[in-house]
């Protein structure tokens, strides 16, 4: 009994400090913007990149080359610093936002080296993934109540849901990509994409 | 009030970034009149934000992420000082000649910078009462363009080469499986025969995203567009 409770409260303790830590990266990110600091932005370049190269050598392959993750890293922290501005941790927390420029890159990336190059009059990337289109921005305390909500969330998934949802997110994979690298009908790799998000829409706050 | 949208698998392939280039557009523009949708791609671009923060970090193997830093504000204030020394340049104007068309009135954002592309738009008349305008997006492997039905115009019945994404910009149209409004989002596969026809009082204007045919090109693939294979009434 006793320590189930000393577990329990360790674990909320680790969950308080992780918020906590991301409240601090949209602090420096909203200082970043508005007052263009450097000290601000050296600190979220020292996290944030070894986490994109974690998230970029996943994926395996070429772009797991140590070269394309630098400049990856450097791409998305180029990004990070000019649209700071426009950063709002009502919308967004710091990591969320992250990811969506870092995914953008990757997708510019991918343009980059199709077949068919990309030609000044087309659309960018951001014309097509644009977070203004956002709605209504949240309490900020709902906003990061959703994200640790959907951090549990993910944690509890069965592994299998889990597992697609990693390697649609991570490695950028397409669902049926996923079913051929499996070897699973694509209307399982549908499914389980389904219910895993019908699990995380539950625990949402409404 | 929206009733058809994009599936979840589809959204969480355009979060994570990995559905084509086209239906992603056609996906940005259906978020735009929907909330719901926008809800949604709240909660799985948090599901994006929350994997980037539990992944496992790496530290540098080839330089020194202070190096990397380094060149980072190199380049940072490079371009800080280019934006001081040049006055942006104003953008040319586009003479949108669809500026006064109520049907592209309240398009939304990522339909006008379309249209700001293809400033004159080549309308042709592919049955009675339907017109097409192939949209330049810099890709092939699939066909934008906007169509346009006349008030109360039946189209001829039809069938589709590929699976085509339908997104109702203005107006309505009705098939025999419902009526789509501003806003719905349809997809129908290859095969699917159907029949649309406008509402009586308003024309109906449609972005529309079809999988192209990619071996057919030149004047074989022209005469199997989807549209072109409409059967005599």
């Amino acid at each position: 009994m006793a320590v189930n409770y000393i577990n329990r409260g360790s674990a909320a303790t680790v969950q308080a400090s992780e918020k906590t830590r991301d409240d601090e990266w949209s602090n420096l990110l909203v200082r970043v913007g508005r007052e263009r600091d450097r000290a601000s932005f050296e600190q979220l370049f020292s996290h944030f990149a070894p986490l994109i190269r974690g998230f970029q050598f996943s994926r395996g392959g070429q772009s797991s080359a140590p070269e394309a993750a630098d400049e990856l890293i450097q791409e998305v922290m180029f990004r990070v610093w000019t649209k700071a501005p426009t950063f709002n941790p009502g919308k967004a927390s710091a990591s969320t936002w992250v990811f969506t420029i870092m995914r953008n890159c990757r997708i510019d990336a991918l343009r980059r080296n199709s077949r068919q190059p990309v030609t000044d009059e087309s659309l960018s990337v951001e014309d097509i993934w644009d977070d203004s289109q956002d709605e209504q921005p949240l309490v900020f305390l709902q906003q990061s109540r959703n994200q640790s909500a959907i951090a549990q969330g993910l944690q509890s998934l069965p592994p299998e849901q889990s597992h697609v949802i990693e390697k649609a997110y991570v490695e950028g994979k397409s669902h049926s990509e996923i079913s051929e690298e499996l070897g699973l009908p694509l209307g399982t790799v549908k499914s389980r994409v389904r219910l895993a998000l019908k699990k995380l829409q539950s625990t949402l706050v409404r | 009030m929206i009733h058809y949208h994009p599936d979840n698998n589809m959204l969480l392939e355009y979060a994570s970034g990995s559905l084509s280039w086209a239906q992603s557009l056609a996906v940005s523009a259906h978020i735009h009149f929907c909330p719901q949708c926008a809800a949604q791609m709240k909660m799985l671009n948090n599901v994006g934000g929350n994997l980037l923060s539990a992944s496992a970090p790496v530290a540098s193997v080839e330089r020194e992420d202070s190096a990397i830093f380094g060149d980072l504000m190199q380049r940072i204030e490079a371009r800080e000082n280019e934006e001081h020394e040049e006055p942006a340049v104003p953008a040319k104007a586009v003479r949108e000649r669809t500026s006064r068309d109520p049907a592209f009135a309240a398009v939304p954002p990522v339909v006008k910078k379309l249209l700001a592309q293809n400033p004159v738009l080549k309308w042709r008349r592919l049955s009675k009462g339907l017109k097409e305008a192939r949209l330049k997006t810099g890709q092939n492997e699939l066909e934008v363009s906007f169509h346009r039905i006349a008030p109360g115009s039946k189209v001829a019945e039809h069938d589709h080469r590929g699976k085509e994404i339908t997104l109702v910009l203005y107006g309505s149209f009705s098939d025999g499986e419902g009526v789509y409004s501003t806003g719905d989002f349809l997809v129908r596969e290859p095969g699917q025969v159907h029949r649309p026809t406008a509402t009586q009082d308003q024309e109906c204007l449609c972005l529309s995203v079809v999988e192209a045919p990619v071996a057919l090109t030149g004047l074989l693939g022209r005469m199997m567009n989807p549209f072109l294979s409409l059967k005599p009434q």
